[in-house]
């Protein structure tokens, strides 16, 4: 529980009118270097965070002979003209919804499968003590390797087509799957489990009714985080093999030259990220309130 | 109604470097049904322990708790168990805490919806069945505990430190609410605590227990309990009787507290 600590009307009044000052009680504290509560998103300096970056693309592109030529990187006008055309007539095999949905869709199945299989691992994993002894040297030594690395490997047994891509996208997400579902059974207090067995719950029931749902933050920050993982893995699992995709327009369109599809797409993908984790914040809000109000 | 008894129960642990702990030594009693046990004693002596291998979350190396003459083995829904940091399910309501017992047993609903109102009403919270955990107050919450633990009809109540993190006024209120229950049930309850005050204001029986190794330094059977909820609990703690055994506690627990803290410094 923070502190509020109530302000005078006229002090209110007078103070309230700076950036990314919340209006109220909270201009009474003295101390705000370090309260984690003043630092909070202002609009404003999000406003001024993106128009300072528009205004350097604007400053590097300015004038007949710009710093930055239009072959290593295209100015506003350029882009948006592209946004534009791609936005009507898509780029070469595909409409711009068929290429959005192309890579919207894989990344989900990847995740769908990703969590499949990562939850019940990352449960036995926290559960069991011989499972743990038998996962964690697989997951520790496979996380890290970069879906990349493993692109040459997937073609080979997945063959170029659509499997190799989900399976890429798959490997993206199960280790972080695994590891928030580890994390969300070993979570559980001891007390809970105790309070279950004696109000009469056997094994079956504790898993159903206390681990799980105990389990179910962190399972969700793990949905979100391995979302973001393979979004970004996106433009290395559509390398090859594929003319449709985010993903794929980058590479193909990078081998012609055209740095004003490029950089639309880029933008693409990265709006699209911001997005979907917007929408998994406020389903996080929806659907696990208790969160970190225990 | 079943009796309890402790038959000389040890408890040893092995600790990870080689040697080992004695966290009981030889610890026995009986305690008929319906009665309200208060265990005391300084940090260390093992009264959580010996709280824990009653309900059977603990098995110890030495001798055996019966409760009506079967021993326990482990867990079991006749001994009900409060902590002290209520271990709600938050991701429930507070009728569906409540209702936790009842829905394992897979038990009746619409009866089990009647015995939630009554047991949110016997706590003070009717009304609250909607409320999500994290909405209510460390108090209430633990009135939810008291009535998710009473749903299950159990035979006997353990309280491991129930009202220890709570604030000095709400301690008081809810004092008041465990001799309640304990009249108007009968159930037997074994209440750890390391508040002198509590173990006296609230038990009809109190061991005070002794650490290295965690024993019974002393019995005591108490005349608080029986009176604290017909007279005035503060006057109650006021009086010289209650003064007089509260300060020949304490000075005992001060005098193993520095046993300790000498002990220690011996070592170091």
């Amino acid at each position: 529980m923070s502190e509020h600590i109530p302000a005078p009307a006229a002090v209110t009044a007078a103070t309230s009118g700076r950036f990314g000052r919340r209006k109220g009680m909270e201009s009474r504290k003295t101390v705000t270097f370090g309260d984690a509560s003043e630092v909070t998103t202002s609009k404003v300096w999000m406003v001024i965070s993106l128009g300072g970056l528009m205004l350097i693309w604007w400053l590097i592109k300015r004038g007949p002979e710009p710093m930055i030529d239009d072959k290593t990187f295209p100015g506003q006008r350029q882009v948006w003209d592209a946004f534009t055309r791609w936005l009507r007539e898509g780029y070469r095999r595909g409409s711009a919804w068929e290429h959005t949905w192309a890579s919207l869709s894989r990344v989900l199945k990847g995740l769908l499968v990703g969590t499949i299989i990562g939850i019940p691992v990352g449960f036995a994993m926290g559960l069991s003590r011989w499972l743990r002894g038998i996962f964690d040297p697989i997951v520790e030594l496979f996380r890290p390797i970069p879906p990349l690395a493993l692109l040459p490997l997937f073609i080979m047994w997945f063959g170029i087509g659509e499997q190799s891509k989900v399976n890429l996208l798959v490997w993206a997400s199960v280790w972080v799957m695994i590891i928030a579902a580890r994390a969300g059974v070993l979570g559980v207090g001891g007390s809970k489990v105790h309070a279950a067995y004696s109000l009469g719950a056997n094994r079956w029931q504790i898993l159903r009714y206390v681990i799980l749902p105990n389990a179910l933050p962190e399972v969700f920050t793990g949905i979100r985080v391995a979302l973001g993982v393979s979004w970004g893995t996106l433009v290395a699992a559509e390398l090859l093999g594929t003319e449709v995709g985010l993903g794929a327009t980058i590479y193909i369109a990078s081998r012609f030259f055209r740095m004003d599809i490029v950089v639309v797409n880029i933008l693409v993908i990265g709006v699209i990220g911001v997005a979907m984790d917007i929408v998994m914040r406020i389903l996080e809000a929806r659907l696990i309130p208790w969160r970190g109000k225990g | 109604m079943k009796d309890l008894s402790v038959q000389n129960v040890s408890m040893v642990y092995e600790l990870p470097k080689g040697g080992s702990v004695q966290a009981l030594h030889d610890v026995s009693f009986d305690l008929e049904a319906g009665r309200l046990l208060t265990l005391l004693g300084p940090s260390g002596c093992g009264k959580t322990t010996l709280l824990n291998i009653i309900a059977g979350f603990l098995a110890p190396t030495g001798g055996a708790v019966t409760l009506g003459g079967e021993p326990i083995t482990g867990p079991g829904q006749e001994r009900g168990m409060v902590f002290q940091q209520g271990a709600l399910f938050e991701w429930q309501n507070v009728a569906q805490n409540v209702a936790f017992g009842p829905r394992m047993n897979r038990r009746n609903r619409s009866e089990t919806k009647e015995l939630v109102d009554g047991l949110l009403n016997t706590v003070g919270l009717t009304g609250f069945g909607d409320k999500a955990i994290y909405e209510l107050s460390g108090g209430m919450q633990q009135r939810v505990a008291l009535a998710r633990c009473l749903a299950n009809e159990p035979e006997v109540i353990l309280m491991d430190e129930p009202l220890g993190a709570l604030d000095a006024l709400t301690r008081e209120k809810m004092q008041g609410l465990i001799l309640k229950l304990w009249k108007e049930t009968g159930k037997t309850i074994i209440l750890v605590t390391h508040s002198v005050e509590e173990a006296l204001f609230l038990g009809d029986k109190l061991l005070v227990m002794a650490p290295r190794p965690g024993r019974i330094e002393q019995a005591h059977e108490l005349p608080f309990a029986e009176v604290g909820l017909t007279s005035d609990p503060r006057k109650l703690k006021a009086s010289a009787e209650f003064i007089e055994k509260r300060e020949e506690l304490l000075s005992m627990i001060w005098a193993m507290e520095e046993q300790i803290m000498g002990h220690e410094g011996s070592m170091s």
